[in-house]
């Protein structure tokens, strides 16, 4: 072993506290915690959530402070100055580090403020606000779960508050202690049970105003810690407007008031809703009277509506058949006029045309045709001499078979027939 | 409409809220006789949810302690 010593243990316990006593003297803020007197010296430990130290104070230098009666208890917040001493023991007593007290005093708004400032920095940065902002919070919750002194002006504002809002649900009250830091504990286990009940929709935690060492409670950052992973909507109304407590922060929402906290935890005014509620049933069957009614008047109107439609129609249509039988006797009447007229045109223009000199060679090939046709007519062939055998209906017979066939035949010559039998 | 009507709401806020966007669409005078008369159905089906709610809040105000209703679980 290549380390010092071995040294005499009391010697070294002497210079341990030599060496602890030359360290700073320094403030500390926390909660009194296992206050006990002894004749000469008073014990306790100064303790927050995160760690403890423990104290002691002359029983003479803890007179002289002339604190107020009753200020030093446990669960006070205090502020105490003094150094790192260590007690070497005696042949009675063990030995022990203790903190020793010089001065001793109960936290300042102050001191709280910073140390709250801290907190809420250190949880802020953790995004811990944020948790329950982001639950969403039923409108009309049927059951609502409250934290509170059993004994107290919240209570009774609360329910008042939920009254004026007209609701006359189930609230389950978990009773705790709502002073000082020793409280924060049994508020969050209340919180807790209250979360764990099935029912539970919303959570309102409140207390009446105090001073910020009376809130403290609600700072206090293990408790703060659980409300802000909580899957319940916590509401929370502590203190009054000024006070702004840690809870506050963590919290779905901060309410000033425990009337408030009512109006949070259910938003719907429920006598405003009820009254909605009927006019808008009132306005469904309106809408459903109307979108039928007036259809079925058009309905009505449209069935009424045929009948007068074909009386039009057929009047209508008789006029026009009129119209029509009247145009076309007009057009006939109009086209025969017409028909004449061309004749006339047509006759007038035969009758210039022969009566023109332009016409005379046409006149004249008129003539020569009508020569040429009159040569071919059977009279001619007649006049000079022939005759022309004809059955009785003057069809002509043109062989002797015909002839012998037909019971008679006329002989036809140019001034007349005869009548021929055979023989 | 792509909510079916005889499905129960889901909160009565989500059924207050298409009771609202009921009104409106009647309001507007757009829906034809057919959807007005689903409208309207499904509007009463709302109404009678919100107002059964509504009634669960309504019969007075139950008090019940944490401790008690937990002792009560216990000997259950």
């Amino acid at each position: 072993m290549d380390l010092p010593g071995p040294f005499a243990v009391g010697r070294y316990a002497r210079t341990l506290r030599e060496e602890l006593r030359k360290r700073a003297r320094v403030q500390l803020i926390g909660e009194i915690t296992g206050l006990r007197h002894t004749q000469k010296q008073s014990y306790f430990e100064l303790r927050d959530a995160e760690g403890a130290v423990p104290c002691t104070i002359w029983a003479n230098e803890l007179a002289a402070l002339e604190l107020p009666e009753g200020a030093l208890r446990d669960g006070a917040e205090f502020v105490a100055v003094g150094g790192p001493d260590y007690f070497i023991g005696s042949a009675a007593s063990s030995p022990a580090f203790s903190f020793r007290v010089t001065h001793l005093r109960l936290a300042g708004e102050g001191d709280l403020l910073a140390r709250l400032e801290a907190l809420r920095k250190q949880l802020r940065s953790e995004g811990l606000f944020e948790l329950q902002k982001q639950l969403a919070r039923p409108r009309l919750p049927r059951t609502i779960g409250v934290v509170t002194a059993e004994r107290g002006a919240a209570r009774r504002d609360l329910l008042a508050g939920l009254e004026r809002r007209g609701w006359a649900g189930r609230v389950i009250w978990a009773f705790a202690p709502v002073q000082d830091r020793r409280a924060a504990p049994a508020i969050g286990a209340a919180i807790q049970d209250l979360a764990a009940t099935p029912e539970v929709e919303t959570i309102v935690v409140t207390r009446g105003g105090g001073s910020l060492a009376d809130l403290w409670a609600f700072c206090d950052e293990t408790l703060c810690r659980t409300v802000a992973m909580l899957r319940v909507p916590v509401i929370s109304a502590v203190g009054h407007e000024r006070d702004s407590t840690l809870i506050d922060d963590v919290a779905a929402v901060a309410c000033s008031t425990p009337t408030h906290a009512a109006e949070a935890a259910v938003p719907l005014d429920c006598n405003a809703a009820r009254e909605a509620l009927g006019r808008d049933a009132v306005g469904l069957r309106r809408a459903a009277e109307r979108a039928v009614g007036s259809r079925s008047r058009h309905l009505v109107s449209l069935a009424r509506g045929p009948a007068r439609a074909l009386r039009r129609e057929r009047g209508a249509l008789n006029q026009k058949t009129r119209e029509i039988r009247a145009a076309s006797e007009r057009g006939l009447a109009e086209r025969r006029a017409f028909q004449r007229r061309l004749a006339t045109v047509v006759l007038a223009r035969a009758a210039r045309r022969a009566a023109g000199a332009e016409a005379d060679s046409s006149r004249e090939a008129l003539h020569r045709a009508a020569v040429a046709l009159r040569a071919h007519e059977p009279e001619r062939t007649l006049e000079r001499g022939y005759a022309l055998a004809e059955a009785p209906d003057g069809e002509p017979l043109t062989s002797a078979a015909a002839a012998r066939a037909a019971d008679e035949i006329n002989l036809r010559f140019s001034d007349g027939r005869i009548r021929v039998r055979e023989a | 409409m792509a909510e079916s009507a005889s499905e129960k709401p889901e909160s009565y806020e989500a059924a207050v809220e298409r009771l609202e966007q009921i009104i409106d669409r009647l309001d507007s005078g757009q829906a034809g006789l057919r959807e007005t008369l689903e409208l309207c159905r499904e509007g009463r089906e709302l109404v009678t949810y919100c107002s059964a709610e509504l009634d669960a809040v309504s019969e007075g105000l139950e008090e019940l302690k944490l401790d008690e209703l937990a002792a009560k679980l216990e000997r259950a």
